[in-house]
């Protein structure tokens, strides 16, 4: 589990970098951010794990959410993986930005070609994490997740399976009932076959019905200009209804005027950071 | 006083507050008064110079200065073999003393008087001198007889030359009695040490340094002398600790002896002034004696010139009559003898007729002149009459002596502050002559704009003193006070009438509006007299435990208003008492109130409770029944929303985080939230820019949750309704936020610039309840979202 350092900047007092290393879960070589605050340089330090949305790599984030002052305030270590394998030769992988390289919706593939390479969830619940924790001054007790996009749909998928593993979670304009979209129907349906029962095993909004009563506080901000919020592809209000329903709770901002880009994410990356330092510094 | 004052300041007009600036004036120079009463020279005793010889010398280790303690120390042996010598001639030895003392020609004069004292003084001295001088003799002489031992176990070097060996015996011996001189001169000053290093000095020349001290003995000796010599079974000490020991104990002595001359200088100071005492009062009394006795004797020498003169008339007169009567009786007298010899001369007569003629003539003389009868009685007795002497007034002249006439009118003084109580006066008043006076007269009555003070009772009171304390009067109230003296003579014309006035009642804390914060309190109260109080004082004590609360810890004084912002402790317990302030004192304490700065408190401000709206007993939950026409004909009070079935709170005016919450039922429809104290109380809470809610609407399909600030609200959709909402209100970051404190979950903020202090706000929209609960510490998941 070597890293390699690709790169490394100065940032608010702490390092921005980029890794390099030797996947087992995915079995390619995977890249991914990691901001560590100066805080980082004294002292043990929780993990907030960003995933990133349709297209994106580890620069996306990084680059442009603009989340390092509060980060560095709160003394969070940000990781920020790519969102799929790379350089795996598996037939049609580049085909389409939303299935594929880029596109891996944090789900374990199971049909062929992807089953190999395509386990993002596991990567990221699993492989991740231990090796964050091996190689960085990390508190493993404590960490949160977020994401954006289909990373926002990532993010509630880990945190909804995994109840206590995190502390807090929270997205931007997630992808809120995939079973029921275009995109999720075009990617759960490569990845995890035709069964439509299989999907609901990554799906927000039919993991919230089976949650148990364990306090988890999420928060969801959408812009309400968000082209693919009117195209159906984040149904939001599917996923409220069925946290109301379970009474758990969220607070979910229709945030006028924004749509679904970085700027929108940089506007309110701020109010996410505090959100998991409630909690990961509780 | 504490800091507590500086705060205090902060909101009262510090110019305004006497309490705050009644330091007392410095006095002008205290050194002028002290050279009043010690008449030693200070330097003596009051430099430290003086005693840092003694220390610096003990060291002995610097020829020079030691060179010098010689100097002084055979200076003042010979002083004081001269006093003795002169055989404690007093004169000599003040003069001396002044000398020494640096005492000026002035100051002679009284010392003079005060010698029998200063002879106590010197007396004190001599024998410590002769009793160290005594031992330190006979360490000598112990040193003495132990050196012929020494010369004997060098018998060689003696015996070699003998006659060398006794000379500087004789040497040694003249030396060591010139030390032992000056060091019986010394006094107190010189110390074992010194002496130890003169003797290792000396020893050196003999052979080896002694290195320990006999107990015993009282001398320094050699260790070996311990093992072998006379001092085998003596106890030692070694040299330094000895030294140290002895050291310690001279400056024991030292202080001793600094205390003496210091009592000795309070006792001879004393006495002077009881010497100018006896001065004036005597020849007070002698002015008197004088006075008096003239006027006796001036009296006498009048009563002695009226007796003489009333004798004088007397004896004329009775000689006067005497000699009328004399002057009568020869006269008499000559008749007789005039008309014997005519009768005579008629015998004679030979012719008949003209007898017989003449002889008729003459019988009728003679039988009308025996018809007259002879008075022979005294006209006046030779004793004169009996004259009373009137003593009287000589005797009331000499018992005037001591009985002086009726005293002058005494002087009322103004009030002294803190004197008074709330239903006391304590009077002063004094003499402006000597007069000698029995009792006063004291009268007194209320102040009374009304012009029917003459129905206002006068009060009279003997008093033998020249102060009296006035018991049963009114709080706050002004008194007219005069006072007359008395004495056996009659009585004093009245003083000047002075005003006094009565301390004011406690006044009364207005439980019900006590706002607090964590850092601050907001105490109302109201005064309990009707006349106005200059002042209020607070009194704050912190609780450390709830049963130790009587120390005072803090107050804030010089209060204008009936109001008070006092800055506290978090998360502590306060006694708070008032007390209201006049010319004549302080009140009692005010009943106490109990403060928590734990969390905000808050009280529901009633005046602006619409009709609707009942606030329950607790004074903290809010109801409302009926909705039906919430604008119908309902009285509308000054205040009072008339839209909006809403109530808003009296929060402290204090900067800094404030936290409430709120209770509420999920089928209830709100507004809770922050508003100015002049929100419009026509309009809907969170409708206006003077406003800031959180609103809760049910519609058919879910819980609706607005956020409302002029009327707008972000679109936000909350899963679980809260049913215990946190409001944090933070004036330092300019955010109202919204929890749902059940689960900690940040629901929404307000980030606004509060211009001015705001006051929570409440509102129902449907019939149900609200339940406030203030004093909650601040939870630490506010602080962030």
């Amino acid at each position: 589990m070597a890293l390699k350092q690709v790169s490394s900047n100065k940032c608010f007092e702490g390092f921005q970098k980029v890794f390099e290393h030797d996947s087992a879960e995915l079995k390619c070589k995977m890249k991914f951010g990691i901001y560590l605050p100066p805080k980082a340089e004294t002292g043990k330090c929780p993990v907030l794990y960003w995933l990133s949305g349709l297209t994106c790599t580890e620069q996306n984030f990084i680059t442009k959410a603009g989340f390092h002052q509060a980060a560095a305030e709160h003394g969070l270590i940000v990781v920020a993986p790519d969102t799929s394998p790379r350089g795996c030769n598996i037939e049609g992988e580049d085909e389409s930005w939303d299935f594929g390289t880029g596109a891996g919706f944090y789900v374990d593939a199971t049909e062929d070609p992807w089953k190999t390479n395509y386990r993002m969830y596991s990567y990221i619940k699993d492989e991740l994490p231990k090796l964050i924790n091996a190689n960085f001054p990390t508190d493993p007790e404590r960490m949160s997740i977020f994401g954006h996009s289909m990373g926002g749909h990532g993010a509630l998928i880990l945190a909804l399976k995994n109840p206590g593993k995190y502390k807090s979670v929270s997205a931007f304009a997630p992808i809120c009932n995939p079973i029921q979209c275009q995109w999720g129907k075009k990617a759960l349906g490569g990845y995890l076959g035709s069964d439509v029962s299989k999907w609901e095993a990554y799906d927000a909004t039919q993991l919230v019905k089976s949650y148990p009563n364990s306090h988890l506080d999420i928060l969801i901000d959408q812009g309400k200009d968000d082209q693919f919020l009117s195209a159906g592809q984040l149904l939001p209000d599917n996923f409220i209804a069925a946290c109301t329903e379970q009474k758990i709770p969220v607070v979910f901002r229709l945030q006028q005027g924004y749509d679904h880009s970085y700027f929108f994410i940089a506007t309110f990356i701020n109010d996410h950071i505090k959100h998991h330092a409630k909690y990961l510094n509780a | 006083m504490s800091s507590r004052s500086g705060s205090a300041r902060e909101y009262e007009t510090s110019d305004r507050s006497p309490g705050l600036s009644a330091f007392p004036p410095v006095p002008e120079s205290s050194e002028n008064e002290a050279e009043g009463l010690i008449f030693y020279h200070m330097d003596l005793y009051g430099s430290k110079e003086r005693f840092d010889i003694f220390p610096e010398e003990l060291t002995g280790q610097d020829d020079r200065s030691l060179g010098d303690t010689r100097k002084e120390s055979a200076l003042s042996s010979e002083k004081f073999q001269r006093s003795q010598e002169a055989g404690y001639d007093l004169e000599k030895e003040v003069a001396e003393l002044a000398k020494m003392y640096g005492l000026d020609e002035d100051r002679e004069k009284e010392l003079e008087l005060l010698g029998g004292h200063l002879e106590m003084v010197e007396s004190r001295w001599p024998p410590a001198r002769t009793e160290k001088a005594g031992s330190q003799g006979s360490i000598y002489n112990a040193s003495k007889s132990s050196s012929p031992m020494k010369d004997q176990s060098q018998s060689t070097k003696q015996q070699g030359l003998p006659g060398e060996a006794s000379q500087d015996e004789e040497e040694n011996k003249a030396r060591a009695e010139d030390k032992a001189e000056s060091h019986i001169g010394s006094g107190e000053g010189l110390s074992s040490s010194d002496m130890s290093d003169e003797w290792n000095s000396q020893a050196v020349s003999e052979e080896e340094a002694a290195d320990v001290f006999c107990s015993t003995c009282k001398m320094p000796i050699r260790a070996f002398d311990k093992l072998f010599g006379e001092h085998k079974d003596h106890e030692v000490a070694q040299l330094p600790s000895a030294v140290e020991s002895e050291k310690e104990e001279i400056h024991k002595n030292m202080c001793k002896l600094e205390e003496q001359i210091a009592q000795m200088e309070n006792f001879a100071s004393h006495l002077e002034e009881i010497f100018i005492t006896v001065e004036e009062n005597f020849g007070r009394q002698e002015q008197n004696f004088e006075v008096h006795y003239n006027d006796a004797v001036q009296v006498l020498a009048q009563k002695y010139e009226e007796q003489l003169e009333a004798l004088g008339e007397e004896k004329r007169q009775k000689l006067e009559a005497l000699y009328g009567q004399l002057v009568s009786c020869g006269e008499h007298l000559d008749t007789c003898k005039e008309l014997t010899d005519a009768t005579q001369e008629l015998y004679l007569e030979n012719d008949k007729a003209n007898f017989m003629k003449a002889a008729v003539t003459m019988v009728d003389r003679l039988e009308e002149f025996l018809k007259k009868e002879v008075d022979l009685e005294l006209s006046t007795l030779p004793d004169f009459e009996e004259r009373v002497i009137d003593f009287s007034e000589v005797e009331q002249l000499m018992n005037s002596i001591n009985t002086i006439p009726a005293p002058c009118a005494p002087v009322i003084n103004p009030q002294a502050p803190n004197t008074a109580t709330g239903t006391s006066l304590r009077v002063c008043w004094g003499l402006f002559s000597d007069d000698t006076v029995e009792c006063y007269q004291l009268c007194y009555k209320p102040v009374s704009n009304e012009r029917r003070s003459d129905e206002q009772a006068e009060h009279t009171l003997k008093v033998k003193e020249t102060y009296c304390t006035i018991t049963n009067l009114l709080p706050n109230t002004q008194y007219e006070f005069w006072v007359s003296a008395l004495n056996a003579s009659g009585i004093s014309p009245p003083s000047e009438r002075a005003v006094y006035v009565t301390a004011p009642s406690p006044p009364t804390i207005k439980n019900k509006k006590i706002r607090s914060c964590e850092n601050a309190a907001l105490v109302c109260w109201e005064s309990r007299d009707i006349n106005p109080v200059d002042s209020y004082t607070v009194e704050l004590s912190k609780l450390i435990d709830e049963e130790n609360g009587d120390t005072i810890t803090e107050s804030i004084v010089g209060i204008p208003n009936c109001e008070v912002l006092i800055h506290l402790q978090p998360t502590q317990s306060y006694r708070i008492c008032i007390r209201a302030l006049n010319l004549g004192g302080s009140s009692e304490r005010s009943e106490p109130v109990l403060i928590h700065t734990t969390g905000t408190y808050f009280c529901l401000n009633e005046d602006t409770a619409h009709p609707l709206l009942a606030i329950l007993d607790d004074g903290f939950t809010i109801a409302c029944d009926e909705l039906e026409n919430p604008e119908c004909d309902l009285p509308v009070y000054d205040n009072s929303f008339t839209r909006c079935i809403g109530i808003l709170g009296s929060l402290i005016p204090f900067p800094g985080k404030h936290y409430w919450e709120v209770e509420v039922e999920e089928d209830t429809e709100y507004r809770i939230g922050v508003a100015f104290e002049n929100t419009p109380r026509h309009g809907y809470l969170g409708a206006n820019n003077s406003s800031w809610c959180m609103r809760h609407i049910i519609t058919p399909s879910r819980h609706k949750y607005e956020f409302l600030h002029s009327g707008m609200t972000p679109d936000i959709r909350i899963t679980a309704p809260p049913r215990r909402i946190g409001i944090l209100l933070d004036y330092e970051n300019c955010r109202l936020s919204f929890f749902n404190a059940d689960i900690a979950q940040h629901l929404y903020a307000f980030n606004s610039h509060f211009q001015h202090y705001v006051h929570p706000c409440f509102a129902l929209e449907t019939p149900g309840i609200l339940r406030i609960h203030t004093g909650i510490a601040i939870p630490r998941w506010t602080a962030l979202p």
